[in-house]
């Protein structure tokens, strides 16, 4: 559902300039041109922000914010008032009408949209179309601690992506730089003086446009108490020092929901193949399954009736990459498609050694997984099904 | 009185600059008022007053082919599409309300306690504003190209 944003206002000019502003999001712009036609479309509409014009005949817009407040209807909904007046005076007089917000004409578009959305939720038309987040993509992080070298840890440790890692060392800080720059998480010390870390989460949580931000907690692994209070608060995870950078590049992978299949997911020659990496691990391992249907499905779909599993990487084969093997091969089973293992002799006599490995498809390189499943087709189906 | 006045000559000054750039994405430049004679065109006087203890009237001048190419770059219309007369008025009257409000907020830092009146719209040609012996009047010039605006503060002395 689109967001609904009522502009109040006697001049057209202004209502056109809103509407303009509001063009490439994927809001409703409802107009009124007085505070009586205003409190008309208000109570019909159910606005999620009103932006109210100050001065106005008929009835202005100190009345109309009177007459919402009393509307239990109204009430909640927030106001940002515009008002060509800056001095001391108007601007107390507004201040203590308990708006949301309030801008002083002339104002530019950016700032009207800014300002907006830190109060509602605003949705670029285009973001619709737009791919989902990759692994790969540039991504700010923020680390709130008082500790530098908490930070350059954090920042050597994503070193190898493309992240950026922002830093402050108090929760004001943070939260400027949060509103001011499109900060993707925050990592936040949960030691931070005077209950910093609750106070930041708590003020992001009050604005539409930071809202939605995982917050992490930082912490020593002793620190129970803490991190209990933290996850009731409503924070992403924790993560605990000493840091694991791996590790915190899966909890920020997961709490930001980004594509990661293509690390494991290629297509060679139009076959799909799968490649495990050397260092897989439980985050690994869940990355891959939660796209395996998907991408075994979208082989079928696509006319295709085989996948090649690459474990060139791997140099010696864990139960987990087994494990991981197995699930694949009876997943390609039950949608009839063939499977061909690609390791290196050494590999293939330590998956010899697990009974679940016995009967798969080896081969050492691409070619010759190819030429194994074009002539041992009903073996390995047969070893799938036994 | 004199102060007051040159203080909301250069209010003027600056309030017209800073519309013109964040409303109409327009930087207009300070020049002296043209004193050429023209062939008889239709202007439009934008002009927003303030009555308290500075009391007032700001007029601001434009040709009607300027403004239409103001009321186009503010909404972000081609002229063509520039609604008629009543769109033009509108936005010419807004902008003298945010000049005239930012001067207003600005009067010995808004301790100037005076109300704005609404916006009104004269159009015709060869027009000007006469007022009598006891106002103060000021004209501001500014260029955008060969397009000029006028800007003509006219002050009631406050001395008995």
């Amino acid at each position: 559902m689109s967001t609904k944003i009522l502009t109040v206002d006697d001049s057209k000019t202004i209502r056109l300039i809103v509407a303009k502003a509001f063009k490439a999001h994927t809001c409703t712009i409802l107009e009124a041109a007085n505070g009586v036609e205003g409190l008309a479309v208000a109570s019909r509409e159910k606005p999620d922000i009103i932006l109210l014009d100050y001065t106005m005949p008929v009835m202005d817009g100190f009345e109309v914010l009177a007459r919402l407040r009393a509307d239990p209807d109204l009430k909640a909904t927030p106001v940002i008032m515009l008002t060509a007046e800056a001095g001391r005076e108007t601007v107390t007089k507004i201040a203590k009408l308990g708006v949301r917000d309030y801008l002083i004409k002339p104002f530019k578009e950016e700032l009207l949209i800014e300002r907006v959305g830190r109060v509602v939720t605003l949705k670029l038309k285009s973001a619709e179309a737009v791919r989902p987040k990759r692994f790969d993509d540039p991504i700010n992080i923020l680390v709130v601690d008082d500790k530098p070298a908490i930070v350059e840890q954090i920042r050597t440790g994503l070193a190898g992506t493309p992240w950026k890692v922002n830093s402050a060392d108090q929760q004001g800080q943070a939260f400027d730089i949060c509103m001011a720059q499109g900060v993707d998480v925050v990592l936040v010390s949960l030691s931070l003086p005077k209950d910093g870390a609750y106070m930041l989460f708590q003020s992001l949580r009050g604005y539409a446009n930071t809202t939605s931000i995982p917050v992490f907690g930082l912490c020593v692994k002793t620190a129970t108490a803490e991190q209990a209070r933290a996850q009731q608060t409503g924070f992403a995870g924790m993560v605990t020092k000493p840091i694991d950078c791996t590790e915190l590049k899966g909890k920020i992978s997961r709490a930001l929901k980004l594509e990661t299949s293509y690390k494991y997911y290629q297509q060679r020659e139009g076959i799909l193949t799968l490649t495990l990496p050397n260092d897989f691990h439980a985050a690994v391992a869940t990355e891959v399954s939660a796209r395996l249907d998907e991408q075994l499905t979208a082989v079928v779909e696509a006319g295709g009736d085989k996948i090649i599993i690459d474990l060139n990487q791997i140099e010696s084969p864990s139960l987990p990459i087994i494990e991981q093997v197995l699930a694949t091969i009876q997943a390609c089973g039950k949608l009839s498609l063939k499977s061909a293992v690609i390791c290196s002799d050494a590999v293939k006599a330590g998956c010899r050694t697990y009974a679940d490995s016995q009967s798969w498809v080896f081969a050492k390189s691409f070619n010759e997984a190819l030429a194994a499943l074009g002539s041992a087709a009903s073996a390995t189906t047969a070893a799938v099904a036994g | 009185m004199n102060n007051q006045i040159e203080q909301i000559e250069a209010l003027t000054q600056e309030a017209v600059r800073k519309v013109f750039h964040s409303m109409v994405s327009m930087d207009l430049s300070v020049a002296e008022p043209d004193q050429e004679p023209h062939e008889p065109v239709e202007q439009i006087i934008a002009s927003v007053g303030f009555i308290g203890e500075a009391t007032g009237v700001i007029h601001l001048y434009v040709d009607l082919a300027f403004a239409k190419t103001i009321a186009s770059k503010m909404l972000g219309v081609a002229e063509a599409d520039v609604d008629g007369d009543e769109t033009v008025n509108d936005a010419m009257g807004e902008l003298s309300n945010m000049v005239v409000g930012y001067v207003k907020s600005h009067i010995a830092n808004g301790e100037v306690p005076c109300t704005l009146t609404i916006p009104s719209i004269v159009r015709g040609q060869q027009m000007s504003v006469e007022g009598s012996s006891s106002i103060k009047k000021k004209v501001l010039g500014f260029r955008d190209g060969t397009n000029q605006l006028l800007a003509e503060i006219l002050l009631k002395d406050s001395q008995p």
